[in-house]
């Protein structure tokens, strides 16, 4: 027994590794093939947006692209960067805070993105699960329909267009919220309460704007996974057995249903990331997100690169960790 | 017909989101017309037509924002160019999942584990920042190429639950003897599969086309693509960066807010209404 759920992680890291390997290249021979170096480019927008008449001489150019490793061929580029970021983990250098690396600048951010992330999608999945159980187990009361209904219709809303609308509302009308950052520019980071009360001040809308479209999401599709359980057979038998409803909704449908939903959540974590990048942008948040839209706007090619297999990789643990937690939802799996 | 009718009365859903997405179709169609007569022959996008955030009146129902231009006429242009984009490649991501998931899944073996590992890649990675990279790169993205840059990264979502289905109609013995008769396996696909799986063929689209209009919104929003393509998102990034918020015009951010919400609520709604239908299992446990 302890064999098959070691076989069965080992299986799923390389699976992961696999796919992650894949993405990688796919996307490194993208960007590299699409005609145009990046340094040229970087020097064209320079030129365009400061006016620059005389074009920079070959020499800086030249300069540049051996710094960057531009002037090798192809593959010998990819394995340089596979090598480097491999075994150093190393991005090369950002264009804008030259000499200072890219993954600095990536490890800054990160920690912000992932605790407001991590946070408000546990919220909303657990709310969401909740909820969607109560709707589907009493799915003929006339306040089960209005909710489905409207779990319907706000599930639908993108989160980042929400989050305009919230900031619309609570800092633009009602100013009752801080227009972005993560906490008050007046205030040292210390663990003293006006500073944790300012950082839950600041992540409040953010976190509002994903945790109200994914509880009625994860709520929705948690109905529809309860409601197909209360047609097995087992069901219609623990009823008549007279369990309590209690004990039928913890352990026939709930577990029932959990690893399916467990699944919909690391699938749907890529989904909730992209989103994620618009909502740090929009609130000014000092994550990964909006640290990628600064690289955009600046070409920041290194920076971009990094920030993309920064995030991959992040989304593929997290559902290696999520895939690790099903042995302990489902006996089977670890029965093999 | 007698069938539609019948099925429309049955789910309430469907009957509603079909009547709001072919309204707002209706509108994008009817845009040149409409706006040909509200502006006189003039471009919804010119700037400086009028003055600068009139209030809602009658000749401007919505206002007019920023730069002069009646947020009325914008809205419609834009509607039209997001549906266009998302109806492009919506059908374009759809055609990929078709193909492909009809391969895995009538196929099997070797074939079916590579579609599904690159299915699953696209679905797992978070694939905004990509897209974002690639549209940022690509110099001269038009309206055709985006659409294909976009249903690259959207057809993973319905190729799953098509490969689903194909997979269980393969075991049903009418294909069995469709396969004895003698029937290619292109034939037995594309005649004997593929009428069966027409709803959920349609669910995977309404899926790519929501899909495709939210990663388009998001691009455009903060200012990347084609800026020739005035799209909803593009609109938004204007109203953004023109500080009507802060000076309380509301209603220009809002406005197309709703129109890309109503949008995607309506889409939804047909693909719920269409499971209610079409899905045997749910219609014996709601009872109804």
């Amino acid at each position: 027994m302890k064999k098959s759920i070691f076989s069965y992680l080992i299986n799923r890291i390389l699976l992961y590794a696999l796919i992650f390997l894949i993405s990688l290249s796919a996307f490194f021979f993208f960007i590299n093939l699409v005609p145009g170096d990046p340094v040229t480019r970087y020097i064209q927008m320079m030129e365009q947006r400061y006016g620059l008449s005389t074009p920079a001489s070959e020499i800086v150019i030249q300069k540049y692209k051996e710094v960057f490793g531009l002037n090798k061929g192809l593959f010998e580029r990819y394995t340089s960067y596979l090598s480097r970021l491999i075994l150093h983990l190393d991005f090369g250098p950002s264009f804008v805070a030259f000499p200072k690396p890219a993954i600095e600048l990536i490890l800054e951010s990160l920690p912000w993105s992932i605790g407001l992330l991590g946070t408000s999608v546990i919220i909303a999945w657990v709310l969401g699960v909740m909820l969607g159980t109560i709707i589907g187990w009493k799915r003929e009361s006339k306040i089960s329909s209005i909710v489905f209904t409207t779990g319907l219709v706000i599930s639908q809303i993108p989160t980042y267009l929400l989050a305009i609308v919230l900031v619309m509302i609570f800092t633009f009308w009602l100013n009752l919220f801080p227009m972005g950052g993560a906490y008050s520019a007046m205030l040292q980071r210390s663990f003293s309460l006006r500073f944790i009360l300012s950082l839950i001040k600041h992540a409040f809308l953010p976190s509002m704007s994903l945790v109200f479209v994914y509880v009625f999401g994860t709520m929705i599709s948690q109905r529809a996974l309860v409601i197909n359980v209360l047609g097995e057979d087992y069901i219609k038998l623990a009823e008549a057995k007279g369990l309590k409803s209690s004990r039928l909704v913890n352990r026939y449908i709930l577990r029932n249903t959990l690893l399916p939903q467990t699944t919909g959540l690391a699938l749907s974590l890529g989904f909730i990331v992209n989103g994620f990048f618009l909502i740090e942008w929009i609130f000014n948040y000092p994550g990964i997100g909006r640290l990628f839209m600064m690289a955009i706007r600046e070409m920041d090619y290194n920076v971009l690169m990094g920030i993309t297999i920064t995030t991959m990789f992040c989304v593929l643990t997290a559902n290696l960790i999520i895939e690790f937690l099903y042995p302990l939802i489902d006996p089977r799996i670890r029965r093999g | 017909m007698k069938r539609v009718l019948l099925i429309l009365k049955y789910s309430p859903k469907l009957t509603t989101g079909i009547i709001i997405i072919l309204s707002l179709v209706l509108l994008a169609i009817l845009e040149p017309t409409i706006n040909y007569y509200r502006l006189g022959g003039r471009s919804s996008t010119e700037i400086g037509l009028f003055d600068t955030f009139l209030p809602p009146s009658r000749e401007h129902p919505f206002g007019t924002e920023a730069y002069g231009r009646d947020v009325f006429s914008l809205l419609l242009t834009g509607l039209k160019y997001s549906l266009l984009i998302g109806f492009t490649a919506g059908a374009l991501a759809t055609a990929i999942a078709v193909v492909l998931a009809s391969i895995a899944g009538y196929k099997g073996g070797r074939i079916e584990a590579f579609i599904t590992t690159i299915a699953n890649a696209i679905l797992i990675i978070p694939s905004w920042p990509i897209l974002a990279i690639i549209v940022l790169f690509v110099r001269k993205v038009d309206l055709f190429l985006l659409s294909l840059i976009l249903a690259f990264f959207s057809w993973a979502g319905s190729s799953r639950q098509i490969k689903a289905q194909i997979a269980s109609l393969r075991e049903r013995p009418y294909i069995d003897l469709a396969r004895v008769t003698g029937f290619s396996d292109l034939e037995i696909m594309f005649k004997e599969i593929l009428p069966n799986f027409l709803p959920y063929i349609f669910v995977g689209f309404s899926y790519a086309v929501t899909g495709t209009i939210m990663a388009e919104t998001a691009l455009r929003l903060v200012g990347l693509g084609p800026a020739d393509i005035p799209s909803l998102g593009q609109f938004i990034n204007w109203a953004i960066y023109s500080g009507t918020l802060a000076q309380g015009h509301y209603i220009i951010v809002i406005s197309p807010i709703a129109f890309l919400i109503l949008t995607f609520v309506s889409l939804n709604l047909i693909n719920v209404g269409l499971d209610e239908v079409f899905n045997p299992r749910l219609k014996q446990v709601t009872g109804v």
